[in-house]
């Protein structure tokens, strides 16, 4: 009966440990293995765990090495002692598997001398931790970094800040017009600091949140060209440098806003550092590569610097002159945005001769290429875009509608206020008009064919003219179409009104009001 | 009208200068129709076609057409182009709720449609507008240029416009994309009207100007082969685009051999592959082989894809019958359909069919743009343009040949 009762704990003990969720090992005081587990012996792709009863630790040490599931050093050798000793030892160790799995090996003496130990995987608690310490590094750095940012930008503000301080209250003082306006001047100069450093600040926040994603496309790198034109060509003027921009044909793909923030930071800067001589903006064309390339002839920057010259808050210059106009932020934003864009950025420079920065982006297919308008509509490409027109209506309703009709076929809408002299008013305008659109009837019983003449005078050559009336008197009609005005009835219909404005500009022979 | 047909209206030029393609429409819809037809029609009722000529394509003229087979009680007007009524038919057929396809190929409709989507949820544009021509042609000579198939001896481009709008939109969007892609204009787009008679006096003044690019927007046929025969008289050393009249078999007819080498585009063709050429053959059959399958593809395009909308809406709408109608013009908008022209698919803001290349970068998802250039009067035109329905290469004309 005892016999039997034995036997049946034995079977349960031994049921019990095949049934344990971790692997285990038991170890007789001559260093043998008594048993272990399924859950043990299947880590080494061993699926009898009884058939390593008996085994020396050498002897295991030997099979684990042969199943090649553990990751093992070069030296096997060495890595055989060293586990024979861990096992003997009942040190607490770590196997890592090929699979990525890492368990812990536990192990604790018996009574009789012998031992055991425990397999137990902690893969995803590891990795847990892992990732836990990975984003702790990053807020961290992120903390270190606003930190180093707000102390600096905390410093930049305030500078300008103080000025702008003194200078207002300066200004307020002052009876002096030519010492008011040269006050005005710095303060200008002051607020655009501070609006340089708030913008780069949004740029950096931005870049520290993630929150940049480019949007790529295909262009032509001279929309980007012309604007950089625009942007600098008064700047470096002011400074007495030339600023030349080569044109390119070639169409790149990249995100055509943050591709044109960096090109820009790069021309400021050179503008910056450069005292005399010129910038030069260019494409070169490389393979299926195209770098943007911007040239100076200024200070230049050493071998040294050349490294650290895309860190944060980072001037190359000592002088003053250049530091409080200065941020160190830009070269960084350049660098970080190229980074966004998986685009490389390089630098080749010479001390006292001058640098050039320049971004490579890949050439795209000019077939793909978009023009960057957002909406195809007549306002971009209609028959009347770009013409101007002035219109002369009293009732602000209808001027309203009139005035978002034209706009909407991309016309540029002047509207004359008649109660003031017109005179002034049309001196004024920088083209001159096209066509004129009246009523008929304005306030103050004038009439707008009176009004028409009256700047034909002024301009010194006739405008064709347009003349809108909710009078349907035959006679008034007739009289008005005599003077050599085609006339449209309020309501006016847009397809009226085109007909009629597509007919006068180009084709008079139609309306024979003109002849 | 009887409950087992459907009545579908077009307002087609049958008479006055555009007759012949107003007769290629009539063509193309009629064998839309049939074979609609055959399939048991729209969800078992048949098609009825209506059509009203609209003569010279006037405004008075269009929307007494759209009056008429309003009256009639249509469910869609469907029909080719009716260059000249400035859209006043929208208003009418807003009106009525009913659908209305056409191949005006106006930039124009972007404009009305998105001014009030919800007025004019059912005016679509089977083709794309013509504002795709100017800044699709600019692409198509930088990508000439730009992959050696012809050097360009210097940066300049000239453009002579016609009086219409559709020749000056695409002057207008062919000057305005130039310097984007590496190209100066010697001036602003030269006007000329039509009949142009004189085309010499226009071609001395643009000698002058030494351009590398010749583009001529004015689209009559007439007035096309005038100016090509005068260019041949003394070529200047450009490369030449005519606008989409040099396609036309009276301009062959009129220049011969004279127009080799002169690249031509459309909006909307019949690419050279399987769908196409089997239209084609069909449409000779079926009209004769002086018939045009290119101008006769258009409605028939257009009236497929109905049918289909119509049959997954559920059925069709009648004057007055908006919410059914919206249905419709609902799927037309969201199902694209691969024609025989290529992939009509509505853009869902202007309701006009994308281009291919110009707008979409994928083949499947848009109607292509394609370029042709003539060759001598016994051959096809070459398709040089755009990958993957080009079937030839670019030959450099006589004229730039020294």
């Amino acid at each position: 009966m005892n016999k039997l009762l034995d036997q049946n704990t034995n079977d349960d003990v031994v049921s019990a440990i095949d049934s344990l969720g971790f692997g285990i090992a038991i170890w007789s005081s001559e260093n043998s293995l008594v048993k272990c587990n399924l859950e043990f012996s299947r880590h080494f792709d061993i699926d009898d765990p009884d058939s390593l009863a008996g085994l020396s630790v050498k002897q295991l040490v030997e099979k684990i090495a042969q199943a090649s599931r553990l990751i093992l050093p070069e030296n096997r050798r060495e890595w055989r002692c060293q586990e024979e000793q861990a096992i003997l030892s009942n040190k607490l160790s770590q196997y890592r598997f090929v699979d990525g799995t890492i368990c812990e090996v536990k192990r604790w003496p018996t009574k009789n001398d012998g031992k055991v130990h425990c397999l137990q995987d902690i893969t995803q608690s590891v990795r847990n931790k892992r990732t836990l310490e990975k984003e702790r590094d990053k807020s961290t750095e992120a903390e270190r970094t606003k930190s180093r940012f707000l102390r600096a930008a905390n410093h930049d503000l305030r500078q300008p800040l103080a000025s702008l301080k003194i200078m207002i209250y300066n200004c307020l003082e002052t009876k002096d017009t030519q010492e008011r306006d040269q006050l005005l001047h710095n303060m200008d100069i002051s607020v655009s600091i501070m609006e340089d450093l708030l913008g780069a600040l949004l740029n950096i926040g931005q870049l520290d949140a993630g929150r940049i994603e480019p949007k790529i496309s295909t262009f032509q790198i001279s929309t980007i060209l012309d604007r950089m034109r625009l942007q600098f060509e008064h700047q470096a003027q002011e400074k007495g440098l030339t600023f030349r921009v080569m044109p390119s044909k070639h169409a790149v793909v990249s995100d055509r806003a943050l591709l044109e923030r960096i090109v820009s930071n790069f021309v400021a800067n050179a503008i910056k550092y450069t005292e005399t001589g010129g910038v030069l903006l260019g494409c070169r064309k490389r393979g299926d590569r195209l770098y943007l390339e911007v040239w100076d002839t200024g200070i230049g920057i050493s071998l040294d610097d050349q490294e650290k010259i895309f860190q944060e808050f980072f001037r190359v210059s000592s002088e003053q002159a250049h530091r409080k106009h200065s941020l160190g932020l830009g070269l960084n934003i350049a660098k970080r945005l190229a980074d966004v864009l998986k685009q490389e950025i390089s630098l080749k420079s010479v001390p006292k001769k001058g640098s050039v920065f320049s971004i490579k982006a890949p050439i795209g297919n000019v077939w793909h290429s978009d023009i960057g308008e957002p909406e195809i509509s007549e306002r971009i490409g209609g028959e009347f875009t770009g013409l101007t027109v002035i219109v002369l209506e009293d009732d602000e309703i209808l001027l309203d509608a009139l005035v978002a009709l034209l706009e909407r076929w991309g016309i540029n809408v002047i509207h004359l206020d008649h109660s003031q002299e017109i005179g002034p008013q049309i001196r004024e305008l920088d083209t001159e008009p096209d066509l004129i659109i009246t009523d008929y009837r304005l306030h103050g019983a004038i009439q707008g064919t009176d009004l028409v003449l009256e700047v034909n005078d002024l301009l010194e050559k006739p405008c064709p003219a347009i003349v809108v009336t909710a009078d349907t008197q035959p006679d008034l009609i007739e009289r008005i179409k005599k003077q050599g005005f085609p006339v449209l009835i309020k309501p006016v219909s847009p397809p009226g009104l085109r007909v009629i404005m597509h007919n006068i500009l180009y084709e008079p022979e139609l309306v024979p009001e003109l002849n | 009208m009887h409950d087992t047909t459907i009545p579908i209206g077009s307002m087609v030029p049958l008479s006055g200068p555009s007759s012949a393609d107003g007769n290629e429409f009539r063509n193309g819809l009629e064998l839309a129709a049939e074979e609609i037809n055959q399939r048991s029609g729209i969800l078992g009722k048949k098609i009825r076609l209506f059509f009203e000529d609209t003569g010279t394509q006037s405004a008075t003229e269009v929307v007494r057409a759209a009056r008429i087979l309003i009256d009639n009680g249509v469910h869609a007007i469907i029909n080719g182009y009716n260059i000249g009524s400035q859209n006043s038919e929208y208003e009418p057929i807003a009106d009525a709720g009913v659908i209305y396809i056409h191949h005006n190929t106006l930039l124009q409709h972007h404009d009305t449609v998105m001014s009030n989507p919800d007025r004019y949820f059912g005016c679509f544009m089977g083709d794309p507008a013509e504002y795709w021509y100017g800044q699709g042609f600019i692409k198509f000579a930088s990508w000439l240029r730009d992959t050696g198939q012809w050097e360009p001896r210097n940066r300049k481009i000239a453009i002579v416009s016609g009086t219409k709008p559709y020749s000056v939109v695409i002057a207008n969007a062919m000057a305005s994309a130039s310097p984007q892609f590496g190209w100066d204009l010697v001036s602003r787009p030269i006007v000329v009207s039509s009949p142009t008679r004189n085309w010499k006096e226009y071609l001395d003044t643009i000698r002058n100007l030494d351009p590398a690019i010749l583009a001529i927007t004015q689209f009559y046929s007439g007035d096309l082969a005038r100016f090509q025969l005068s260019f041949m008289e003394n070529p200047i050393p450009s490369l030449l685009y005519l606008q989409y009249g040099a396609l036309h078999r009276s301009f062959k007819e009129a220049v011969g051999e004279k127009a080799a080498g002169v690249i031509v585009g459309t909006m909307i063709g019949l690419p050279r592959d399987e769908m196409g050429r089997g239209f084609a053959e069909k449409y000779f059959r079926s009209f004769g082989p002086d018939s045009t399958p290119e101008v006769g593809c258009q409605p028939y395009t257009s009236l497929h894809h109905y049918a289909i909308a119509a049959s997954i809406a559920g059925g069709t709408g009648g004057p007055g019958e908006i919410e059914k109608n919206r249905v419709v013009a609902d799927c037309l908008l969201r199902y694209p359909y691969r024609s025989v022209a290529g992939t009509i698919r509505y853009h869902r803001k202007w309701q006009a069919a994308v281009p291919y290349p110009d707008a979409v970068h994928d083949p499947s998802l848009g109607l292509p743009h394609l370029f042709y250039q003539i060759r001598n009067p016994d051959q096809e035109h070459a398709l040089i343009a755009p990958d993957p329905y080009a079937d030839a290469k670019f030959v450099l004309p006589t004229w730039l040949q020294n």
